[in-house]
């Protein structure tokens, strides 16, 4: 990817920008949908993206009494989800970069009755504070293509896995579908962003969020980027014909 | 094993997760044993089913990564003579079901499943308030009343014209009587059929002798 060979810009959407305004310009997206966002991903993915959350839930293997990650879990459906499993025994720590976008989640999760074996964690999936061989599980679902240096973020996640945990990528991916892709094209460049201009009124910011998925390494690609951070095992698992993926490696 | 499609998955644990939370005593015994993940494998169908109780009712996946705690495995008729039989023991001893892993779990999920009690009254007074509640349960209990009783007096009375009016049937005694004439009957048979086998068997050493 160009951010590779070119290390003074990245990619955000579709324009080059300098590698350290990533960071800003992907905070100011999310503080502009936080609000709407739950709304925006139920009305965008047809109500599927619950049931590609479901599917990497029954993928984890979380049991009660484990340790949790959710990073860039904004919205808090797989924190809700976790914390029931691992009951009061365990816990779940749910981390996002953007302060909107976790207060929008923590407000929900409380709203719902999730608490007592929760954490709240504002933190960089770059460099994660947490310590060493800590988590059973780490899952980031829909926000690896928000992070300046993936791999960075990959070798963050890897040092805080406890040998033998996983991590799960859930990421919008490239549809390998035969006729899939020019239905899809269609409507995450014309209807993704009228939708946004509609419902959440910002229609820029949904753009972005189309042009990003574009951008993302395709199966492969990511499957080698875990396999370069020191993940084994990966594997992943394509959902809806691709257009979403999912990723599993461990730490052995 | 195949894998039960998502959206079913999802379907069923709104589904049971609706009907528990009619009984808040069963999700309060759930709470028990709140994380142990139970397979219920279907035999025949190839199809298995992973429920992981928690605080809130049960979660209800197609897939689980690991070991389950406990396995019920069973073809699906067994499965359901389980949950209906008074006895469960009875499907166990005849091998319809099959525990494996931690059984002292296993059975302690289906006696919970099996104290599933719903108060329809209860929960039908939030919608049309108690009086209307207490009317149409009392009605519907009254209709049940009736019914069981209906049933049994038509059965005795029935009996009863056919025994005794019609003389279609043979009464109690009559029967017994009966069948301890064929008894007798039998036996006379027997003993008959032993003497002419003496007496055949007598006549063949004469002739031998002459």
């Amino acid at each position: 990817m160009n951010e590779q060979q070119d290390k003074d810009t990245t990619h955000f959407g579709y324009q080059e920008v300098p590698r350290e305004e990533k960071v800003n310009r992907v905070a100011g997206v999310f503080h502009s949908v936080a609000d709407k966002y739950d709304v925006m991903n139920d009305l965008m993915s047809l109500g599927i993206h619950r049931l590609w959350k479901r599917f990497t839930i029954e993928h984890s293997g979380v049991r009660a009494g484990q340790r949790v990650l959710d990073i860039a879990g904004g919205t808090g459906d797989l924190a809700a989800k976790f914390s029931r499993l691992v009951g009061d025994r365990g816990e779940v720590v749910l981390a996002d970069i953007n302060a909107s976008m976790l207060s929008v989640g923590r407000e929900r999760l409380v709203e719902r009755g999730v608490l007592g074996n929760i954490d709240y964690v504002q933190a960089n999936a770059e460099c994660l504070p947490f310590a060493d061989n800590h988590f059973d599980c780490i899952t980031i679902a829909f926000g690896l293509r928000n992070v300046t240096d993936k791999d960075a973020a990959l070798r963050s996640m890897y040092r805080i896995l406890k040998p033998g945990g996983r991590l799960l990528v859930l990421e919008f991916s490239k549809p390998v579908m035969p006729g899939l892709s020019s239905v899809y094209d269609l409507y995450s460049f014309k209807l993704l962003p009228m939708m946004g201009k509609w419902v959440a009124n910002d229609e820029e910011s949904y753009r972005y969020l189309a042009e990003s998925i574009r951008m993302h390494p395709p199966q492969d690609a990511l499957k080698a980027m875990m396999e370069t951070a020191g993940f084994e095992r990966c594997k992943y698992f394509n959902l809806t014909g691709g257009i979403v993926a999912l990723h599993r490696g461990y730490k052995f | 094993m195949k894998q039960i499609p998502i959206v079913v998955t999802a379907a069923i644990e709104v589904a049971v997760n609706q009907v528990l939370a009619l009984d808040p005593d069963t999700v309060a015994r759930l709470r028990e044993i709140d994380g142990k993940v139970i397979a219920i494998e279907l035999q025949g169908l190839d199809v298995a089913l992973y429920l992981i109780p928690t605080d809130t009712g049960l979660s209800v996946f197609g897939h689980f990564e690991g070991e389950p705690d406990t396995t019920l495995r069973g073809s699906p008729v067994g499965m359901l003579r389980m949950g209906l039989a008074e006895n469960a023991s009875d499907s166990f001893f005849a091998g319809e079901v099959e525990i494996s892993g931690d059984v002292e779990l296993g059975s302690q999920f289906r006696a919970i499943l099996d104290g599933l009690d719903i108060d329809w009254e209860e929960h039908l007074s939030h919608i049309t308030g108690d009086v209307v509640a207490h009317r149409v349960g009392s009605f519907v209990r009254d209709a049940v009343d009736w019914g069981r009783k209906t049933l049994d007096t038509l059965g005795r009375d029935g009996a009863e014209y056919l025994q005794e009016e019609s003389r279609d049937l043979p009464n109690r005694f009559e029967m017994e009587e009966f069948l301890a004439a064929v008894d007798t009957l039998r036996t006379d048979v027997d003993r008959l059929e032993a003497r002419v086998e003496r007496l055949v068997s007598r006549r063949k050493n004469k002739e031998n002798f002459q």
